[in-house]
């Protein structure tokens, strides 16, 4: 990559279940970057509820990405809104894009190029709460995907579904034979016929009907790295469950997770949310801000140390 | 990504080839912690009798690696393997049981129960495992021998009171580099079991 060309990090947040704090980080974390003096572009994807706007206080945006689809402005940047926090800016009606149904895939890809040269130096992208295919794509194909979840039983199961639903759409992308692609297929439904419960399985299978594509199975796992954020967490206990969630996630997926960090359930969160001030800039030294504070500056380092990722 | 049965000892505890017995002791309780029926962390993933096999080997590779002469002898008859392994998790950045701690620092949250806790027995019992002489122990929390011996041998009668006593439970567990509400919890059991104090 040469000097002039423009390094920005795109960060996807997703996966766990409705209510996990996905918008709520996304905002913050955002604001954080920018605090440090990045700038830096909130997408708002969210399929069924876009509402990062509330979040910063900001009426439903007038312009919006549909904007830029329907050729009402010439440039993508023009459709970015100011939200009064100095170097954020926020992009809103992205879900089109991820709207499958009425989105032809060339003009899906053409705007995630457009996306990818707006100027900025993080793009944040809250995808909502399902697993639709392009949610998903756009999970795989952002520099780091991010997983919020909170330590109940229902967040866990809706993230390893997710997990699982990304990392095997990843392997489909990344085999080549025919034969190999419609065993991934089966193996996403649970009960399938060939028996495949888990990773481990659809390997010793693939690798039965095809050597070289079984290898590139065992590569792509080991260079998928998605980032878990345990949110809403209450007691110490409640902490160590990101770590235990990354073993799980070595012994079933065989994959290496990053525990970004956790945030602490605090009302301030409910508090600054029905003021709709974000909680960064409302109250900083509250116990949650804090939080987002060092999981904002884990991101920002772990890019500087490792840019491109 | 490898199998259960062809991972190390090492990486079944997700440790390093040269890990320390401290090190190994806390990757194993992170384990047993993580892999145990009512853990919330491995929800909807395993099967029974996946879980089964996951615990022998964590149970299997602990015995192992815990024991000098053994270890010696595994780490021979498997150089190949765990050279290799240890080679590739400097790429893959291993879990490194000081990011656990540093991570886990966070002290103005309540306090629950985890599922292992120490007593005195147990804890004599890793101390000796650890190579560590009661008066390193000693002279490391400046307490005195005769109390850390009735700390080991669980004499209530003669310990002071469990306020009291916190205190030096406490020590005594960050000597060893264990977690101290996990010896605090298991006296607390201790002193409610003698319905005592
Ligand atoms: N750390 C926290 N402490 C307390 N409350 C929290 C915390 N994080 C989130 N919440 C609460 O959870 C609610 C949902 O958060 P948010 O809207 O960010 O979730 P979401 O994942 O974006 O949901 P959806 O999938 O529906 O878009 C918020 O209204 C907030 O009150
Ligand atoms: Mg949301």
């Amino acid at each position: 990559m040469t000097r002039d060309q423009h390094q920005r990090v795109i960060w996807t947040i997703g996966g766990g279940k409705g209510g996990s704090g996905k918008s709520f980080i996304t905002t913050n974390i955002g604001i954080c970057l920018s605090k440090l003096g990045s700038r830096v572009i909130l997408i708002d994807a969210d399929l069924g509820g876009a509402n990062l706007h509330t979040f910063l206080g900001l009426l439903p945006p007038v312009t919006s990405l549909s904007d830029f689809i329907k050729k009402r402005v010439p440039h993508l940047k023009d459709a970015l809104i100011h939200t009064g926090v100095p170097n954020l800016q926020l992009l809103t009606g992205a879900q089109d894009l991820l709207n499958a149904a009425d989105a032809k895939s060339a003009l899906k890809r053409k705007l995630l190029r457009s996306i990818k040269s707006l100027e900025s130096d993080y793009i944040l992208v809250d995808l909502g709460g399902g697993n639709a295919l392009s949610v998903l794509d756009f999970f795989l194909m952002s520099d780091g995907g991010i997983l919020v979840v909170t330590p109940e039983p229902t967040s866990i199961e809706n993230t390893y579904r997710f997990l699982k639903s990304a990392f095997y759409r990843r392997l489909r992308q990344a085999v080549s034979s025919y034969s190999a692609k419609s065993l991934i297929d089966e193996a996403m439904d649970q009960k399938n016929e060939a028996g495949i419960r888990s990773p481990y399985e659809l390997l010793r299978e693939v690798r039965r009907i095809n050597e070289e594509d079984a290898l590139k199975i065992v590569e792509e796992a080991a260079t998928f790295h998605p980032n878990l954020i345990l949110n809403q967490v209450r007691s110490k206990k409640d902490i160590e469950i990101g770590f235990s969630i990354r073993s799980a996630c070595q012994k079933y997926f065989g994959i290496q997770l990053h525990y970004l960090g956790y945030i602490v359930y605090d009302q301030d969160v409910g508090n600054s949310i029905r003021k709709r001030r974000p909680l960064v800039l409302e109250n900083y030294r509250s116990k949650a801000a804090q939080c987002v504070t060092e999981i904002a500056s884990r991101l920002a380092n772990s890019h500087r140390m490792n840019p491109g990722i | 990504m490898k199998r259960m049965e062809e991972q190390t000892y090492y990486e079944i505890l997700e440790v390093s080839p040269d890990a320390g017995l401290k090190e190994i002791q806390r990757a194993y309780d992170h384990a047993r912690e993580t892999f145990h029926a009512d853990s919330l962390a491995i929800y909807s993933l395993f099967s029974e009798e996946e879980m089964r096999k996951i615990q022998a080997a964590i149970e299997e590779a602990y015995r192992v690696l815990m024991d000098e002469a053994l270890r010696r002898s595994y780490d021979q008859s498997h150089s190949h393997l765990i050279e290799r392994s240890s080679r590739e998790k400097q790429v893959e950045k291993p879990v490194k049981s000081s990011e656990i701690r540093s991570d886990l620092s966070f002290t103005d949250l309540s306090l629950e129960t985890g599922e292992i806790t120490y007593r005195g027995r147990s804890l004599k019992q890793l101390r000796e495992k650890l190579g560590i002489d009661l008066k390193a122990v000693s002279a490391e929390t400046k307490i005195n021998m005769k109390t850390l011996e009735l700390i080991e041998e669980e004499d209530l009668d003669h310990l002071p009171a469990m306020v009291y006593l916190k205190g030096f439970l406490k020590a005594y567990a960050r000597a060893l580099n264990l977690d101290p509400q996990k010896l605090i919890e298991g006296y607390f059991q201790l002193f409610q079991e003698k319905g005592k104090k």
